[in-house]
């Protein structure tokens, strides 16, 4: 404490100091007033966003608009809320992000440590599958997912998306499990245990960090996913991106800028969930494979 | 325990030859040690006995088991890797058993075994921990244990104390040596030490370019290497290769050396150096065969004084190294540290050549076997 005392700072440091938090301060001001708005206005009725500012603040606070997007608001002829769809994006996310999940652990247990002929190639081949459009294979999907009759489904999307993703998901795994020395899976044959029992009882415990940084990426981009969702689901199996968009666009009289806000918050809420809870683990594991190797 | 045979095994990666025709044999319950410089191919070897990578030709044989297509795991044997390759998630006791509870032992002799294993390499207080949690030589010890549990007909080693600091390296190898004279196993031990290779083999086999250059006890090894690389790479300091003549004398053959003034030394085999009168030859003299005048073997029948010139001086405590010249070759001899060698100084050394060897200048082969 007392050497911290003594140092000695001139006022141009803190002049500088107090210039650098006030830039911080306002970039990060800038970067959240968006939500800060999206935040006030769903608290406000129809009557005060008219005649109020965008930052005035709430005379009271209102939950009726969030009650309403939730459970009664129109989308398009239906208007049941966005609670149903909301429901729909689990049922297509859950499965999605765990299969995709659990097969690029598979693919790049396979590509780090079973090589075999042609697996570079096999795995530059799946790289491409990152860089590839969403729009590009909307139609030869839909004539895929029409052959295999699961057009319209749930089933549909999910499968859609663990083909999508599965390319993501290697990347990751691949990346991470090259830092995995090939000696403990050389001592795991010798000891007598075979592909999947390695993969099970060696390789995915070690595999926390990667795991969790492949859950996050992959929910938070088939939850947000907007195009797949809109072009692939059927009438009653949208997800909540879908949702909200004929939320916003269904409109009798007055735009209802309360009530969309409210709703773009419950879609967004899950994947803002997820962050808090595991964010930590996000950058950590990220970078953890590209250190070493 | 079991016999290990190595027959004419060759081992291609597309047009590379990494092994070139490798023929080994030791019988039950002798110590192997692969030894060569990095690359030599000694640990493609140890990979093709474990079954961890095919071999192109040539087959392999544990006993009288042709096992040259067996998987690893039905090759009953265990390895231990260089960096140990526990299992992270697993506890001490839990690495140790793993191995059995893949081949479906009951669960109360696997305890007794990791019991039993435990106290033969004192690690009973680590069985709870988990591998993150030891320093590098209990999890050295805690590798030996997991390769002990199965006791496999043979055991595989890795280069396993090369990640061990100096002090440590020579303790586990005595444990080593310990572990081996009690059980009694067929070990195959790789390592680039050739102290380590001394110390502990029964037979070494040298490794360089895919090929053994010399298979044989360490004495033999050490005292007759059948070619330079051989006797370069075994011994520390290494062999000193002098050129020398061969001439004429007595109607036998004997070699000129060019020290500070033209000597005449004797060779053991003169007979044959016939064929290379007036050509030069390397001269292999190991450091402790150059020494201080000895009064003790002052006229023996191998022994020259001769005058050299001090280059560099070495003092190791109970030796110094002189280092000199003799016709552009450094040469090390060991001295006692009482006499008097000074750089620059031109002092008398005595050369025992009763263990001398030669080789051909340009094939680097021994001549005098």
């Amino acid at each position: 404490m007392s050497n911290v005392a003594k140092r000695q700072t001139s006022t141009l440091d803190k002049v500088l100091r107090v210039a650098l938090y006030a830039t911080l301060l306002s970039v990060a001001f800038i970067y959240l007033a968006p939500f800060l708005v999206m935040l006030l206005t769903s608290l406000k009725d129809v009557e005060e966003i008219r005649t109020g500012t965008l930052l005035s603040l709430p005379g009271s606070l209102n939950l009726d608009a969030w009650s309403k997007a939730w459970s009664s608001a129109c989308t398009g002829g239906q208007c049941e809320g966005i609670g149903p769809y909301f429901m729909n994006s689990f049922q297509i996310v859950l499965p999605a992000v765990a299969i995709s999940t659990l097969l690029g652990a598979l693919n790049g247990y396979v590509i780090s440590h079973w090589k075999f002929k042609g697996s570079d190639l096999f795995f530059a081949a799946l790289l491409v599958g990152c860089f590839i459009p969403f729009q590009v294979i909307l139609l030869p999907m839909a004539r895929t997912l029409g052959w295999l009759g699961i057009a319209n489904t749930t089933t549909g999307l999910v499968f859609v998306h663990v083909v999508y993703g599965v390319a993501f998901t290697t990347l990751f795994f691949r990346n991470f499990y090259q830092s995995i020395p090939g000696e403990l899976v050389k001592a795991a044959r010798l000891d007598g245990a075979g592909f999947f029992t390695i993969f099970w009882r060696i390789i995915l415990p070690v595999s926390t960090p990667i795991i969790v940084v492949t859950v996050i990426w992959q929910f938070t981009q088939i939850w947000n996913d907007f195009l797949f969702g809109v072009a692939f689901s059927g009438f009653d199996t949208q997800p909540v991106t879908v949702a909200l968009n004929n939320l916003v666009n269904t409109s009798f009289g007055g735009k209802q800028y309360n009530v969309d806000m409210a709703a773009a918050i419950i879609a967004a809420l899950p994947t803002l969930v997820v962050y808090v809870l595991a964010g930590k683990y996000f950058v950590r594991g990220l970078t953890a494979g590209s250190v070493k190797g | 325990m079991a016999s290990l045979t190595i027959d004419n095994v060759k081992k291609r990666y597309g047009q590379t030859e990494i092994l070139k025709g490798i023929n080994i044999s030791i019988a039950a319950g002798e110590f192997l040690i692969l030894v060569g410089p990095s690359g030599c191919g000694k640990s493609t070897l140890m990979n093709s006995i474990a079954g961890l990578e095919d071999v192109s030709e040539g087959r392999i044989l544990i006993g009288d088991k042709d096992v040259t297509f067996a998987s690893p795991k039905d090759r009953d044997i265990a390895m231990v890797f260089q960096s140990y390759a526990l299992y992270p998630n697993m506890t001490v006791a839990e690495n140790i058993s793993f191995g059995l509870e893949m081949r479906k032992v009951p669960k109360e002799e696997r305890e007794a075994e990791v019991q039993r294993v435990a106290d033969m390499l004192q690690i009973g207080h680590l069985l709870k921990r988990k591998p993150a949690q030891l320093s590098g030589g209990q999890r050295q010890r805690v590798a030996m244990g997991r390769a002990l549990a199965r006791r496999p007909k043979m055991y595989l080693f890795d280069e396993p104390l090369s990640n061990l600091d100096a002090k440590l390296r020579v303790e586990m190898r005595t444990e080593i040596k310990k572990l081996h004279q009690k059980l009694g196993t067929t070990i195959v031990y790789v390592t680039h030490d050739q102290i380590e290779a001394m110390t502990l083999a029964d037979r070494i086999a040298v490794m360089k370019d895919g090929e053994v250059q010399q298979l044989g006890t360490p004495q033999e090894i050490y005292d007759n290497p059948a070619n330079l690389f051989v006797a370069g790479f075994m011994g520390s300091p290494a062999m000193n290769f002098v050129p020398a003549k061969v001439v004429e004398q007595n109607g036998s053959y004997a070699l000129e050396l060019q020290a500070a003034a033209p000597t005449v030394v004797p060779f053991p085999k003169a007979e044959k150096l016939a064929a290379y009168v007036g050509k030069s030859i390397l001269l292999g003299l190991r450091p402790e065969m150059i020494t201080e005048p000895q009064p003790h073997k002052e006229g023996a029948e191998f022994v020259t004084t001769a005058n050299v010139e001090v280059e560099v001086t070495e003092p190791m405590g109970a030796d110094t190294m002189v280092i000199t010249r003799i016709q552009d070759a450094e040469v090390n001899c060991r001295c006692n540290p009482a006499y008097p060698a000074a750089p620059g100084k031109v002092i008398e050394l005595m050369f025992d050549t009763s263990k001398a060897v030669a080789f051909d200048e340009a094939t680097g082969q021994r001549i005098d076997l």
